[in-house]
């Protein structure tokens, strides 16, 4: 059983003294994040590169993978106790458990959705565990053609997955691939895309244009909306759920949890998507289903079980195959390669104690969350009534620190208010800029797969679909689109996506 | 012709626009060929892709009825830029305390809802936090004070 040796050098790193305190640094800071809406995992955690800068690698992956699923948590809690959802994929958990509030069952909702959450994190922890290292191995086998169809199918499952018109998703990524590509071009020395601008050099910063959109230009657009004092509806009471509840959601919460993982893994998927997923499901197979809607405690347990579980295995693309399926994976790939590691198959089998670390210390953290979550839930609900308008200001603040520090470089902070502008006008055309942010990231690795492919076959496109693992992806990929374009589909798709 | 579908139309043509600066810029570097790929080479590729897909857009516009544009409120947007690029000019010039607290003072009236007292306040709160956080604790290397 090498899997347990495995995880026991994993957690060899995880627990020493100064790897736990990070690690609850991370579910700590990811629990308030989750808590106060406005502001997301996605630009806390580009908030921390600077920070985790200064930490050894495994210490800081393992803070700001704490940030991430911490945020599944914590954002459970404002769903159900006022009805807005901390995060994206605590929408769905405000339809049932915002209801069970009202009832006064908030105790019962959050105890489910915290064991719900716990065992997710657990059953998907063992899941990275077991399929990371046959993935890596095959990902090890594959060559430039290879990679870059992966890439191709990675970026259209992502726009598929987006929300809104398809030709624009698709815009949005050939536009982030064209951003990443500005800089000095590794094989000509020639530098792209720079305008006669010293500071675009080494391109454009990833830390300041996903702050810009993520961090700025939201705040911008959340200015718009009505401010709304938040009044917490109901008293807590009694968090532990009963056995008769407990034995009523288990099916509900292992359902959850497969579905989650499975969506987690795909790119573009990840927490949102699995959520929506497993709320559809559980409504389509749940017996009896009238009471969905009206507090039905099944309705918190499944989408908190699957956001969790997709927060987890959305990790497994990106250990193995160095593609983020998601923003926040993105981001995660930016902190390894300021770290000097680069992301991709290798890691596990280099760097053994990062990966199996960083594994470990998921576990962990999630049963801190439990503690963190279920005791101290009257803490976090006070920071409810921070008003927006203090909030914001530090935000933007906090923003423009992170991105200065990353390079020391003032020009980043003006590349950030630049793209901020940007940003903001994209979020009013409807265009996701999620796909953007991938496409940026791919931008460098696509361009040099594609290159090496190209080199090797002698300028013969055909490489790309006479090897079959090529060819597979491609097609993979087309059946995506042509399934996204069909109409029938397409409308249960918006129905899933609607919030 | 009418515009049926003002998202799609500006949509369309901000991708048209990106592409045109990609191409006309790629233009200066080298192509090379399919087997030797030059600098060129993708950009150019992406461009063209992105620009076809803005034009798509933009005629599916004109034909397609679709969502308005929502109220653009730009001042907010554009107090909380300026707030920024002051940022950026003041942080080596004059140090993290003092971009601090100009950093928040302007991006403050963003919001309708800021009162003075409350801005100043947080200016002070915010520039004394960063500080011991960034500078005192995490030993970033932050210039803390105007450079003489």
């Amino acid at each position: 059983m090498s899997v347990l040796s495995d995880l026991a050098l994993g957690f060899g790193v995880a627990l020493t003294l100064q790897n736990i305190a990070y690690c609850f640094a991370g579910v700590l800071l990811g629990t308030l994040v989750g808590v106060l809406p406005g502001i997301g995992p996605v630009t806390t955690v580009a908030m921390l590169l600077p920070i985790s800068f200064t930490l050894p690698p495994v210490s800081a992956l393992i803070l700001l993978a704490g940030i991430y699923y911490g945020a599944q948590y914590g954002g459970s809690t404002t769903a159900i106790l006022v009805n807005i959802p901390g995060e994206a994929s605590s929408v769905v958990t405000t339809i049932d458990g915002h209801q069970m509030a009202l009832q006064g069952r908030a105790g019962p909702a959050l105890g489910i959705a915290a064991i719900g959450s716990f065992f997710a994190g657990c059953a998907a922890t063992l899941a990275i565990a077991l399929a990371a290292p046959p993935l890596a191995a095959i990902a090890l086998q594959f060559g430039p053609a290879e990679y870059f169809s992966l890439m191709v199918c990675g970026l259209i499952a992502a726009v598929v997955l987006a929300r809104g018109s398809v030709v624009k998703a698709v815009g949005m990524v050939i536009l982030g691939l064209l951003l990443g590509l500005a800089g000095t071009d590794v094989n000509s020395g020639i530098r792209r895309f720079d305008f006669g601008f010293q500071g675009l050099a080494d391109g454009i910063e990833f830390v300041a244009l996903s702050m810009a959109i993520y961090g700025i230009a939201e705040v911008a657009h959340n200015l718009e909306q009505k401010s709304e004092s938040t009044v917490v509806t109901s008293t807590i009471g009694r968090v532990w759920p009963t056995a008769a509840d407990i034995r009523y959601c288990l099916p509900a919460i292992l359902r959850g949890t497969t579905l989650g993982s499975l969506l987690g893994v795909l790119p573009g998927g990840g927490a949102l998507i699995a959520a929506f997923g497993a709320y559809t499901l559980e409504k389509r197979v749940a017996k009896p289903p009238r009471s969905f809607g009206h507090g039905d405690i099944r309705g918190v347990a499944a989408p908190e079980s699957a956001n969790n579980a997709g927060a987890q295995t959305s990790f497994i693309p990106m250990l193995t195959l160095g593609l983020p399926s998601n923003p926040t994976m993105a981001m995660m790939i930016g902190a390894m390669m300021i770290h000097g590691i680069a992301p991709g198959p290798r890691v596990m089998t280099d760097r053994p104690d990062l990966f199996w670390g960083v594994v470990a210390s998921m576990w962990i953290g999630n049963l801190m969350l439990v503690v963190l979550n279920l005791p101290l839930v009257g803490i976090w609900v006070r920071f409810l009534r921070i008003p927006y308008r203090l909030l914001f200001p530090s935000i933007i603040v906090f923003c423009c620190i992170g991105t200065y520090t990353i390079n020391s470089n003032v020009f980043d902070v003006f590349v950030m208010a630049f793209f901020a502008i940007f940003g903001y006008l994209c979020l009013k055309l409807d265009c996701e800029p999620a796909p953007l942010i991938l496409g940026f990231v791919l931008g460098p690795m696509m361009e040099e797969n594609l290159r090496r492919a190209l080199l090797i076959s002698r300028g013969d496109l055909s490489v790309f679909v006479s090897e079959p693992i090529s060819l597979a992806f491609l097609i993979a990929a087309a059946l995506l689109l042509i399934v996204v374009a069909a109409p029938a589909i397409r409308s249960t798709r918006e129905e899933a996506l609607r919030e | 012709m009418n515009i049926r579908a003002p998202k799609d139309f500006w949509s369309g043509i901000m991708f048209i626009a990106f592409a045109a600066v990609a191409i006309l810029t790629a233009r200066g570097y080298s192509l090379g060929s399919a087997g030797r790929m030059g600098p060129g080479y993708f950009p150019m590729l992406l461009g063209g892709a992105l620009g076809v897909l803005g034009l798509i857009l933009v005629a599916r516009s004109l034909v397609i009825q679709g969502e308005t544009i929502g109220r653009l409120l730009l001042l907010p947007l554009l107090v909380i830029a300026l707030g920024v690029c002051l940022f950026g000019l003041a942080i080596e010039r004059l140090g993290l305390l003092i971009a601090v607290i100009i950093a928040t003072g302007v991006t403050a009236f963003a919001s309708r809802d800021s009162r003075p007292l409350e801005v100043a306040a947080l200016a002070l709160v915010l520039a004394i936090f960063s500080v011991a956080v960034f500078v005192l604790a995490l030993r970033l290397p932050l210039p803390l004070w105007p450079a003489i």
